[in-house]
């Protein structure tokens, strides 16, 4: 069960890395964060990963690369989307790969939690 | 002597004898059968006869041998009765023989009597005169002119060819005409001075004759005389010249005509510069206080160039301010004649106020006088052109900047909400914490605490943007080029990340702090930036890299540079990049190298770029650390 939750936080920022992953966890997720989509590429979570909550705009390797690599590997992870960026044009061309959902920062605890929900109704019908 | 002679029948005339002996005239006595029957001491010496020529025939005779026909003439005469004449010549001389019957008592013909008449002298003053008077009348006739020779009472006597010519008449129709009745009275003006000239009063003077010839053909005439006397004559003579000017008066008048056309042409034109230019022209004599100004200095002091240009009129257009300076000007063109320049307001009556230039060079007139001849310019275009341009320069530097402000708006948008995001999450969590049973006071603060960083992050981002964006820039400080360079790094960092670029920096440790504007420096610092991100937005085939240096420069300043891996700086003339509206971007105004090079002239330095030995452009500003002098006052 506790690994069946696991909640992956990727995102450059720091504060996103410290403060997304309590919130997740007082959800009721398990939450583990990584700084870069090579680190968690590179990381055992991978696999067990249930829902990934990827920032768009990193160095190196962006969000929608990473979101292409797992497809290419086929671990198919339900992704949600977050970015400070609002762009459209990149929100549509994920969500048309498949992403569960793409949120804008700053957002609400409740969109946050409505889309943990849509993504582990996804994994667990 | 008489008896040498023997003359026959006349032996017993010795008078007549004697007679014939006394006369010049060579007399020859011819038999019926052209023999020599007798001559007189004349013909003995003019013929070179001898007593043994009696008796000889003439045909002996060298002298008469050579007359063609004399033989002829002689049977001819002694046949008919009646004299003849021959023409004898021997070298120069010249005789004319007439040839008489000799008739004896019974009135028969015996012979011929031939007399000698020399004709020499005659002759040669005849030759002369045919040929003098041939002559005489060939020159008149070949002269151009016309010439006329009047009687003394002014009657025409005869012209030459041009005369007739140009009168249309002939000799006959003229002959003996008045000349001062010809023409219908053109001509009478010279009667008077014809007579006083014939009178030996004075000299013909010239006289200039319009007359209207046959054909509606005004002519115009010079008309000369001399007085002719003839030698030997008491009769004195007229000689009338005519000199046909009308074509040089004709050609002067076209010239005259011509270049009054071209004075004319050349005032309007002049006066068109003038008025185009704003720019009048002026002479002034300060001794005696006298002015002239052009048509054009008027209309830009708005006088009226009726009114007495007096020095009063002249100052009450002065500018008040501007009084004093410009009497001082005069006072000072007064004592000392060198170039002077300066520039002076008008108030107009309408209260607007020109700006006038006015420059001047001392001269001297004709009578040693100091004269200054100047020029006075309205330049009020140029001064209200120079401070839209200023206005327009600093416009331009804000229009700058908010374009940047522009590229930024992502990333500044990304700089902002990344901390709200944390604000949110951190203040949701807080509260859950708070609600949870029992409360998770510990976790609360924490989040609490991370909230508060949150914020103070998203209020630093904001007075960086004020400071960049909305501060008035004109401040001169001293501050760390590094520090600057930070902030403006921080602002672009997200930009750099969306198009993927790596920064890297290469602070220098000893940079010493630089006296100028920082945010107009951090501008500098953000265009080039941002524009190495750009330049490198097509690279997909090696590091998108950013390196900014910052290092001491030479002398006393300091320098930053940044290089990129990006497009490099194509084939244009690199000087060409910092031009306003030069852009290679399909987005780019092209104002924001041209700005920041206005902005680093300004802080006394200067701004470059060259090619990278790889791909890429360095781009780089030096400025002195401190700008003392620099003009400061905006871009």
């Amino acid at each position: 069960m506790v690994l069946r939750s696991l909640v992956s936080v990727v995102d450059d920022d720091e504060s996103v890395r410290e403060s997304l992953p309590d919130l997740i966890r007082e959800f009721g997720f398990t939450a583990q964060s990584f700084s870069s989509a090579e680190e968690f590429l590179d990381s055992d979570y991978v696999g067990v990963t249930r829902c990934l909550i990827l920032d768009v705009a990193m160095p190196g390797m962006s969000g929608p690369d990473l979101q292409r690599e797992l497809t290419r590997r086929r671990h198919a992870i339900p992704i949600i989307f977050i970015t400070a960026h609002r762009d459209d044009r990149v929100r549509s061309r994920v969500l048309d790969e498949g992403a569960v959902n793409f949120l804008f920062k700053p957002f609400s605890d409740s969109a946050l939690l409505d889309a943990l929900k849509t993504a582990f109704a996804e994994v667990e019908p | 002597m008489m008896t040498q002679l023997g003359l026959q029948g006349i032996t017993a005339a010795t008078d007549l004898i004697d007679v014939l002996e006394t006369v010049e005239m060579p007399i020859v006595v011819v038999r019926r059968d052209f023999t020599i029957g007798g001559f007189n001491s004349a013909a003995a010496c003019a013929l070179n006869l001898l007593p043994s020529h009696m008796g000889r025939t003439c045909r002996d005779i060298p002298m008469l041998a050579g007359v063609p026909r004399l033989e002829q003439e002689c049977n001819e005469v002694m046949a008919g009765g009646m004299e003849s004449r021959v023409d004898l010549r021997d070298g120069a001389r010249w005789f004319v023989i007439r040839i008489s019957p000799h008739r004896k008592g019974n009135r028969q013909v015996a012979g011929t009597v031939l007399t000698f008449t020399n004709i020499t002298a005659f002759r040669a003053s005849t030759d002369q005169a045919i040929y003098e008077r041939e002559f005489t009348k060939a020159i008149l006739n070949t002269v151009a002119d016309p010439l006329v020779v009047l009687s003394a009472d002014q009657r025409i006597q005869s012209g030459n060819r041009a005369f007739y010519t140009m009168f249309a008449l002939t000799r006959d129709q003229t002959q003996g005409l008045p000349l001062y009745e010809m023409g219908n009275g053109a001509f009478g003006p010279l009667r008077a001075q014809l007579d006083e000239m014939l009178a030996g009063n004075h000299a013909f003077q010239l006289v200039e004759v319009d007359h209207v010839f046959a054909g509606d053909q005004e002519r115009t005439l010079i008309v000369n005389a001399h007085p002719l006397s003839l030698p030997g004559h008491s009769e004195r003579r007229i000689l009338v010249t005519f000199q046909d000017i009308t074509a040089r008066k004709q050609a002067e008048a076209a010239k005259d005509l011509r270049s009054e056309e071209e004075l004319r042409r050349s005032e309007a034109f002049l006066a068109k510069v003038q008025q185009l230019s704003s720019t009048g022209g002026f002479y002034w004599w300060p001794a005696a206080g006298k002015t002239i100004w052009t048509e054009q200095v008027y209309r830009v002091f708005d006088l009226d160039p009726a009114a007495p240009l007096t020095t009063e009129l002249r100052q009450s257009r002065i500018h008040p301010d501007d009084l004093p300076a410009h009497r001082e000007a005069i006072q000072r063109a007064i004592g000392e004649a060198r170039d002077f320049e300066y520039e002076v307001r008008l108030l107009m009556p309408d209260k607007s106020v020109k700006y006038i230039h006015s420059l001047a060079q001392p001269t001297r007139d004709a009578e040693g006088n100091l004269l200054y001849v100047g020029a006075v310019q309205d330049v009020t275009q140029h001064r209200r052109t120079e401070e839209a341009l200023g206005k327009l320069r600093s416009e331009l530097a804000h229009v700058a900047r908010f374009s940047t402000l522009g590229t930024l708006t992502a990333s500044i948008a990304h700089e902002v909400n990344q901390p709200l995001s944390g604000i949110l999450t951190n203040a949701s969590t807080c509260l859950r914490m708070l609600d949870a049973d029992p409360p998770n006071v510990e976790g609360a603060r924490e989040t609490a605490r991370r909230t508060i960083r949150d914020a103070h992050r998203a209020s630093e981002v904001i007075t960086r943007l004020r400071a960049l964006f909305m501060k008035k820039s004109d401040a001169v400080e001293s501050f760390d080029l590094n520090e600057a360079t930070r902030e403006v790094i921080a602002l672009s960092r997200s930009e750099l990340q969306r198009n993927r670029v790596l920064l890297r920096l290469e602070l220098a440790d000893d940079l010493p702090p630089v006296t100028g504007d920082r945010v107009q420096l951090q501008q500098v610092i953000l265009n080039l930036l941002l524009n190495a991100s750009d330049a490198m937005r097509s690279v997909d085939d090696r590091p998108r890299q950013a390196v900014i240096t910052t290092a001491r420069d030479e002398g006393d300043g300091v320098r930053l540079t940044v290089q990129d891996t990006g497009q490099g700086l194509g084939r244009q003339p690199i000087e060409k990049i910092f031009e306003p509206f030069f852009t290679t971007k399909d987005d780019g105004m092209g104002i924001g190298l041209a700005v920041s090079r206005s902005i680093i002239e300004s802080h006394r330095g200067r701004i470059w770029a060259k090619p990278n030995d790889g791909p890429g452009a360095t781009f780089s500003f030096s400025i002195p650390r401190s700008a003392n002098g620099a003009h400061l006052k905006g871009p």
